[in-house]
């Protein structure tokens, strides 16, 4: 594949191979952290990105829960947003759009309510030729109803992925909650149902308080804490997956910058996703794929998919 | 400050910015000047620059802070410190560097034809007013300021209405400097005696709140800048909706300033702690 990036110097190859779809380099934005990406274009070249995942897209519109909805904490920030979108049609008239005037691959993150839910959006977006694979969050934190209660036991991970195996022929990733038990369980159970990659981890279930007004934090007392912090986690839970599962993982948790990438991929990692770091610097995307090009470089490593699963142990 | 000049408005820049001077200008608050020549040029009243203040992984968002002042190659920024974000903004020292995306958000967005406003602003509600007022006296626009704070020194950028303004009306919880109590009791009057064409108030939620409600009982418009925590500040992560008649929008790019007629104020939170 054509290298994009005026930056990179490396000759090594980036590009990774997702089930089946074709990137230009394992760098993907995280859920969430990156809208549809037109909030990051005067930031990012969305060219040089392996993918943009966009945040999580409902039937209908939901309006997310009441603020405060973030919080920072040590090394990371907790948050309980609560999927607010402007539901699938939206999605398709403006964002999707949008996305499909820039030159990169377009994962769209579904969610529902129910397995019905996630089978709407997901028909109807068959319907639109802009759209790359499906990323299923069977994972947020924040809402009541579905989300994460898909996600933390394997029956209904299992049955959501069926379900939308059923409609789709595009690649479905599937999205993994670490506040189980057992992760490689699920992962195992989205594997046999269907699922051509997994995701991990969402967002780790927490707790902010106010010492000196003692309330919480949040208006929804709990949210899910991303950032640097949750990074040892989610490194030792790809590591874990990847080695119970044969479908491709991509890793998120922390990434920071190039270092941090290259950690998930020895962990066993096929590509990566950057989050909460667009939020401390919209071009943090760019620098994790310059971080990687420069690694490779200095450790003469010709293709990164070499990276994937290579810790030495 | 038309509402056009905005909607075709530069897009944000990441700009690396330079203190110049940090001075305290109150008790827990202070004024940081700092070398931001592209944010300056472009900065209009009521926007917001998104400041990464520490660049270690311990705590790793942005703050956003109003701009108060534009000159030149310079910004000025009044802040009040509250938490750890501004405890290391009041540490800085001209010389030190920070990165700021900027401007961002949408303005005070004043129309042509306006002959009278009455700013009213609260502690450091005063912050985004600053640039207002001096903006729209050079415009020719008459400018009345009611302003609250808890003590005299509170009554940050009291010099710079004054020296701009028509008439400067202030309170004070203590009854150092003008009426004895809040605000609104000095906004209240202005709005009878100078009977402005438009009201904007930026400070406390709960006191925002009274003067949107004083401005309706004498028909006079108002906008509010409203003060949300943010993760991004660029649209992107939907942290700081207000609940609006028109459903949950961005403060950082649909505000921070609002209609005060489209604010749900039951909706009201909290006050950010930075």
């Amino acid at each position: 594949m054509e290298q994009k990036s005026p930056r990179v110097t490396s000759g090594a190859d980036l590009s990774v191979e997702i089930a089946g779809l074709r990137l230009r380099n394992p760098v993907m934005t995280a859920s969430g952290t990156f809208a549809s990406g037109r909030e990051y274009a005067d930031f990012v070249d969305l060219s040089r990105l392996g993918a943009v995942v966009t945040k999580g897209v409902s039937p209908m519109a939901w309006t997310g829960n009441e603020s405060p909805r973030v919080a920072e904490t040590f090394g990371g920030m907790l948050n309980s947003i609560g999927l607010q979108n402007p539901g699938v049609e939206a999605f398709c008239a403006g964002d999707l759009v949008w996305l499909g005037s820039q030159d990169v691959p377009v994962v769209v993150n579904v969610c529902g309510h129910s397995v019905e839910d996630y089978v709407r959006v997901v028909e109807r977006l068959e319907d639109e030729p802009g759209v790359a694979a499906y990323e299923v969050n069977i994972s947020c934190p924040n809402v009541d109803a579905g989300g994460m209660a898909f996600g933390t036991s394997c029956a209904p991970a299992g049955a959501v992925t069926a379900a939308l195996r059923s409609v789709t022929k595009r690649p479905l990733i599937v999205k993994l909650s670490p506040n189980v038990t057992d992760i490689t369980e699920i992962a195992r159970a989205v594997e046999g149902a269907g699922a051509d990659a997994v995701s991990l981890v969402n967002t780790l279930l927490g707790m902010a308080i106010d010492a000196e007004t003692r309330r919480p934090k949040l208006a929804r007392v709990v949210g899910g804490l991303s950032g640097p912090a949750i990074k040892p986690v989610a490194l030792r839970m790809v590591w874990q997956v990847a080695r119970a599962v044969g479908v491709p993982v991509i890793g998120v948790g922390g990434i920071m910058n190039g270092a941090d990438a290259v950690e998930f991929l020895l962990a066993g990692a096929a590509a990566v996703q950057v989050g909460t770091a667009n939020f401390a610097d919209p071009t943090s995307t760019m620098r994790v794929v310059d971080g990687l090009a420069e690694y490779c470089a200095r450790h003469g490593v010709g293709r990164v998919s070499d990276l994937t699963g290579a810790l030495e142990e | 400050m038309s509402c056009a000049a905005l909607d075709a408005g530069p897009h944000p820049l990441l700009e690396r910015v330079e203190v110049l001077a940090n001075d305290r200008v109150a008790e827990g608050v202070g004024l940081i000047a700092l070398h931001a020549p592209r944010i300056a040029a472009a900065v209009e009243p009521g926007q917001f620059v998104h400041l990464r203040i520490a660049t270690g992984a311990d705590f790793l968002l942005r703050r956003p802070f109003s701009v108060h002042r534009a000159g030149g190659e310079t910004i000025e920024i009044l802040y009040q410190v509250l938490g750890r974000g501004t405890l290391d903004l009041a540490g800085k020292t001209r010389g030190d560097v920070m990165d700021a995306i900027g401007p961002l958000g949408t303005g005070w967005d004043i129309p042509d034809g306006i002959a009278h406003i009455l700013l009213v602003a609260g502690g450091l509600g005063a912050a985004p007013l600053g640039m207002l007022a001096e903006r729209l006296s050079a415009r020719g626009v008459a400018v009345s300021v009611a302003q609250g704070a808890p003590t005299s020194e509170r009554l940050v950028a009291r010099e710079l209405f004054e020296s701009v303004a028509r008439r400067v009306e202030v309170a004070t919880d203590d009854g150092s400097a003008g009426e004895r109590g809040f605000v609104t009791v000095v906004s209240e009057r202005l709005l009878q005696t100078d009977r402005p064409d438009l009201v904007c108030v930026c400070g406390p939620e709960i006191m925002a709140r009274a003067v949107a409600a004083q401005a309706a009982r004498a028909g006079v418009p108002c906008r509010v800048s409203l003060e949300r925590l943010m993760a991004c500040g660029i649209g992107a992560c939907l942290s700081c909706v207000v609940t609006t008649s028109h459903g949950r929008k961005r403060a950082c790019v649909d505000g921070p300033v609002f209609d005060a007629e489209e604010v749900c104020w039951d909706g009201a939170e909290v006050p950010p702690r930075h």
